[in-house]
């Protein structure tokens, strides 16, 4: 019998399977579950919206508390209420309890029901959402809440049109009791796009992102003017390099929320020594400028980015550098080519590759800036310096609203995507440039 | 058929390789935990007959040194439960974003925390606090013993969520070396903080919180409220957009842009306020009770007995302070929801709260307490029966479980009005429009 073997082929695909799913399981699961998070209206804190649900479902934790108290207090209206009030409250009693029997119809349902009771006797949470969560029929729950509300209005206006305080008062707690079980009754809360539709005409979002924008290109301007020039001088031989190599690479080190709380001291402006110096410089009109205007706090924020992340672009600059021949600048000037000329026509075209690159990285890390602009300036002043992560934020965790923050991180990755596409297509049409020549 | 086969093979291995590490990962955690219990039953045997519990206690930075001695009374008190206390971010929306992370994966890492004033119907909402009522009955504590306000921020859809645990509003400071008679208006403060600014060795007439935070919504509402307007009515109607309001908003732009607050005054939080009153640099200042204590710190403060405190200046509508302060919650998925109430009650009850009072600088919500002989002692203010006056009647922040998201529509906008980049009409329409969206979703 052949013993069981890979071709080549096979065996190639075999290797990189692994990989696939890792990459499937870290990247694109992730994005995936944000793109569906955002069709649903869906938010933690409102118990109501706090699960995805393409149908109909049922609370049982809520709805089995509440029913508790239901029976009990219409028990008690009926014996304090008079004339057709009490046919009333006794006929709501009934249909209530007809609708719970068909509920319980459910064998499902009913075991549940009965685990949920005894867990609420002894103020055990529930935490299982299969347990907590059913679904159920959707006709079924659109009569059930329905019915609900408009006991609870028939009771709400036998409460208003009741004189006796006391008898009135108890009423309208029945009356909440039951508007609040018909909200654990929970619609489908899948809403397709419109949540997209809602940031397209946000007008915050466009200028989350506006800000993110020019906070990228600037900062990274910056940077690879700066990164260039420090990676050009570290890369000639002298005394101390690797002294100085070593010490440009600081800031990078520093964590990014420490380095943001530093330069938080150094802008402020009464005691802030940068503050000070730009203002006697003249560079600001005065050194409260820097964190109190929309201007001034996006210059702070870009001057600390620059600051923090040039080195980053030096280090790969200078990867690049040290692959350049030196035979090439020895021919040049054999040929008569000033420095600058060398720098024009060899340094930077066998560079391009290099500077794509380390602008991919860098333009990508800026457009997901968060923890620097939290920590320094929270978004502030007149939201000037909201990035579009911070806003993510802020819906996400601030506001639990999870749909309408998974639309803002899926605009985040889209704008990644469109970034990453762009910059890999010129770095891509530059290597097979570079292979035709 | 063969390359399904291998697949099949790296895929089974890489799923149990990730299993063995959830198992590991799962088997540590039980380790720790049975160690634990191992220990605390020893403890049991030699000390008490009952076991020991460990309740974990979170809060924001506490400057003051009162909450250990809180707790130090508490386990001295109910020596069968521990208490483990965890530090939170000062800043309050930082505070509340990590509760909601950690309370939305439903942890039950922290037992009982405390609340700021606002997040009560937000949390009670989404099922992260364990209500209190069947507690507070089987106790007998009675609320009509604590102040109506308080007790009503902790309250949602007829249930009690939080305890009271200290009160707060919005106080007017002055320099009493400075100052004979202070300021009744927000028209005379800025005479007067322009005038007396720079004598003493000041630098600014006032000191505010105007920063893009929850401390500019609290400035920027008694400002509303003494000038007669506000943001959400009693019928839950948004009612920001009138002509108060913008009036407001403009004497707010008035002191902003003068020339006697800092010029950094868009980045002033409490802190900041704080350490420019206690270096003497300022005449007036709007902050909350708490910077008495500071104020009277021999170590600290360069304005020891120079600080008279007052109510803050009135507009046409008269004067009016901003209800703060903190509840005591406790966690929906605590595992000892017994031990925490215990500590709860402790903490809320006379004798806690008179620790946060005399330690701590932080007004009492229980009114007997205010007639404490040491409780009195500890602050003017709390003998100070105006005082007393301006807690009870304090205006509460809008009520309602999307509070974060109507503070941040606030912020965003006041600030802009603040900075110049909106009119004082502007920001008041924007204000309007947007919680009326905010409130309709």
């Amino acid at each position: 019998m052949k013993k069981f073997q890979l071709n080549e082929k096979q065996l190639g695909y075999a290797m990189v399977i692994p990989s696939l799913i890792l990459v499937f399981v870290v990247t694109l699961w992730p994005v995936a579950q944000s793109m569906w998070n955002s069709l649903f209206d869906y938010r933690l804190n409102d118990p109501t919206r706090s699960q995805k649900m393409l149908d109909a479902n049922i609370d049982l934790e809520r709805y089995a508390d509440n029913y508790f108290y239901i029976g009990n207090q219409l028990e008690a209206l009926a014996s304090s209420a008079s004339g057709e009030n009490t046919e009333k409250v006794k006929d709501i009693q009934q249909n209530i309890e007809s609708y719970h029997e068909e509920l319980l119809s459910d064998d499902q349902i009913k075991k549940d029901i009965a685990i949920i009771d005894e867990m609420l006797m002894k103020y055990q949470p529930v935490t299982d959402s299969e347990l907590k969560y059913q679904q159920i029929d959707n006709d079924f729950a659109v009569d059930y809440r329905q019915a609900l509300q408009s006991y609870q209005e028939d009771l709400t206006a036998i409460a208003e049109s009741t004189s006796d305080d006391q008898l009135s008062d108890q009423f309208e707690q029945t009356a909440g009791l039951l508007g609040a079980t018909s909200n654990t009754i929970l619609k489908s809360n899948f809403i397709g796009l419109d949540n997209y539709v809602k940031y397209f005409k946000d007008k915050r979002m466009w200028q989350s992102l506006w800000n993110t924008t020019f906070f990228t290109i600037i900062s990274v301007g910056f940077e690879l003017v700066l990164g260039l020039a420090i990676a050009l001088l570290i890369n000639r031989a002298f005394k101390g390099r690797g002294l100085i190599r070593a010490s440009v690479l600081i800031p990078w080190a520093i964590p990014t929320a420490v380095a943001a709380m530093m330069w938080g001291f150094l802008y402020d402006g009464q005691s802030g020594i940068v503050g000070h110096y730009l203002e006697v410089l003249n560079i600001i009109p005065d050194a409260s400028w820097l964190l109190s205007t929309s201007d001034g706090a996006m210059f702070s924020v870009i001057l600390a980015d620059v600051w923090k992340t040039t080195p980053y672009m030096a280090l790969l600059l200078l990867a690049g550098l040290q692959t350049i021949p030196m035979s090439l600048y020895e021919a040049a000037s054999v040929d008569g080519a000033t420095k600058t000329q060398q720098f024009w026509s060899i340094t930077l075209p066998l560079l391009k590759s290099s500077i794509l690159v380390a602008l991919l990285f860098r333009t990508l890390d800026a457009f997901r800036v968060f923890d620097l602009i939290y920590v320094l300036t929270g978004g502030g002043p007149a939201n000037a310096t909201e990035s579009i992560s911070i806003y993510a934020y802020e819906t996400l965790f601030a506001q639990q609203n999870f749909g309408e923050g998974s639309v803002l991180s899926v605009i985040v990755f889209i704008c990644v995507a469109i970034i990453s596409i762009i910059y890999v297509k010129l770095i891509g049409s530059e290597l097979i440039s570079g292979k035709t020549r | 058929m063969k390359l399904w086969k291998s697949a099949l093979v790296s895929f089974g291995l890489l799923l149990l390789v990730l299993f063995l590490a959830a198992c590991s990962g799962g088997n540590e955690e039980t380790t720790d935990d049975s160690g634990n219990t191992d220990t605390d039953t020893e403890t049991t045997d030699e000390n008490t007959e009952e076991e020991k519990v460990t309740i974990v206690y979170a809060r924001g930075v506490d400057t003051t040194g009162a909450n250990e001695k809180l707790v130090a009374a508490f386990e001295e008190a109910h020596p069968n439960i521990d208490v483990e206390f965890r530090e939170m971010p000062a800043d309050t929306g930082q505070q509340h974003d990590q509760y909601v992370t950690a309370f939305s994966a439903q942890s039950a890492e922290i037992d009982v925390f405390d609340a700021d004033v606002i997040w009560p119907a937000e949390f009670a909402q989404a099922n992260y606090a364990l209500e209190l009522d069947r507690f507070i009955e089987a106790d007998g504590i009675n609320m009509d013993d604590y102040f109506p306000g308080a007790v009503a921020a902790g309250k949602f859809n007829g249930k009690q969520w939080a305890m009271p645990k200290f009160t707060d509003a919005g106080m007017l400071y002055y320099r009493t070396d400075i100052v004979d008679t202070p300021p009744k208006t927000w028209d005379e403060l800025i005479e007067q903080a322009s005038s007396l600014n720079g004598e003493a060795g000041t630098q600014f007439g006032y000191l505010m919180q105007a920063a893009q935070y929850e401390g500019l919504v609290c400035n920027a509402i008694e400002f509303i409220a003494s000038y007669g307007g506000q943001i959400i009515n009693e019928n839950n109607e948004v009612v920001a957009n009138s002509p108060e309001t913008v009036k407001a908003i403009k004497k707010m732009q008035e002191i902003v842009g003068s020339d006697f607050v800092p010029d950094n005054i868009l980045n002033f939080m409490e802190t900041e306020t704080e350490t420019a009153w206690i270096e003497g640099q300022a005449v007036f200042a709007r902050n909350w009770p708490y910077m008495q204590a500071s104020s009277n710190d021999t170590e600290r403060s360069k304005v020891v007995d120079n600080v008279g405190i007052t109510t803050l200046p009135a507009g046409d509508a008269g004067s009016a302070a901003t209800l703060g302060g903190w509840m005591t919650m406790i966690n929906r998925y605590s595992e000892h929801p017994e031990a925490a109430w215990e500590f709860v009650k402790f903490m809320t009850g006379a004798e806690g709260q008179k620790i946060t009072a005399t330690e701590g600088g932080s007004a009492p919500t229980l009114k007997a307490l205010y007639d404490d002989a040491e409780v009195q002692e500890a602050s003017p203010l709390f003998a100070n029966p105006e005082f007393v006056k301006v807690l009870e009647a304090a205006v509460p922040r809008p009520v309602t479980p999307i509070y974060p998201e109507i503070s941040d529509i606030l912020q965003i906008e006041l600030s802009k009005a603040l900075t110049g980049d909106q009119t004082a009409e502007d920001a008041a329409a924007n204000i309007q429009t947007k919680i009326e969206e905010a409130m309709s979703e």
